[in-house]
């Protein structure tokens, strides 16, 4: 199994965990896997078409998986999976 | 509503007056209780934008997921990211709304001439459409 950490504000709708362990072979499968079990988090994390919003960054390990075989990149047990935000901005 | 304690805010401060007249970035974290957000720790990131910083500020994913991790080994939560708008009012830009998400808070501090001037914070929709102000606090000294 895999573990899942929650960002703080998404907690509300994965019953208030910080973190869930979940199977899957792959990130996809780790994902679906954590939607299935917390449909309400799907619409927070991915768009009408099923891909990934923008601004949501899949972190396996250390490794931000863009970087690996995306939502290809194979998981192990044991392994951590981290949901980051993108980030930025400015005055103008 | 979100409060920041003087710790917090006066890191904050610092950060954004030192970095001016580019923008500065970082993280707040503390806890969460029903619609209360209180900071007690900001921490420092560095701005990668690789352009011009004046008017513009990068978070790298990596550097948030390590604020994410001092959190979670502290007993506190990542509340939210804070950024400077050197001479510039602390309004939510088209480029901070297009490039936020809706997950956090989101504080601008203005930096006027190298100093404070005033600061505002945001919560921005999943769109990234609209972003609705939020009440803040800090120790006013």
């Amino acid at each position: 199994m895999a573990k899942v950490l929650i960002p703080t504000p998404l907690r509300q709708f994965a019953d208030k965990k910080d973190s869930v362990e979940l199977d899957g072979a792959t990130v996809a499968e780790v994902m679906t896997a954590l939607t299935a079990q917390f449909p309400t988090l799907r619409k927070q994390l991915f768009t009408d078409e099923g891909k990934l919003r923008s601004f949501v960054n899949v972190y396996l390990n250390d490794e931000d998986i863009r970087y690996l075989q995306k939502d290809a990149t194979a998981v192990k047990a044991g392994d951590t999976l981290s949901i980051v935000p993108s980030i930025a901005g400015g005055a103008q | 509503m979100i409060d920041i304690n003087k710790q917090a805010w006066d890191l904050m401060v610092a950060h954004a007056e030192k970095t001016f007249p580019n923008e500065c970035c970082g993280a707040m974290l503390g806890t969460i209780d029903g619609d209360v957000k209180s900071v007690t720790k900001a921490v420092a990131i560095e701005n990668s934008y690789t352009g011009e910083q004046g008017a513009r500020y990068e978070l790298r994913p990596e550097d948030l997921l390590e604020a994410d991790r001092q959190a979670r080994a502290n007993g506190m939560d990542l509340i939210g990211i804070f950024h400077s708008h050197p001479d510039c009012d602390a309004y939510f830009s088209k480029t901070d709304l297009e490039n936020s998400c809706p997950w956090y808070s989101f504080v601008v501090l203005s930096i006027k001439s190298g100093k404070f001037d005033h600061a505002n914070s945001f919560l921005p929709n999943a769109d990234q459409t609209a972003a609705d102000k939020e009440d803040l606090t800090w120790p006013k000294s």
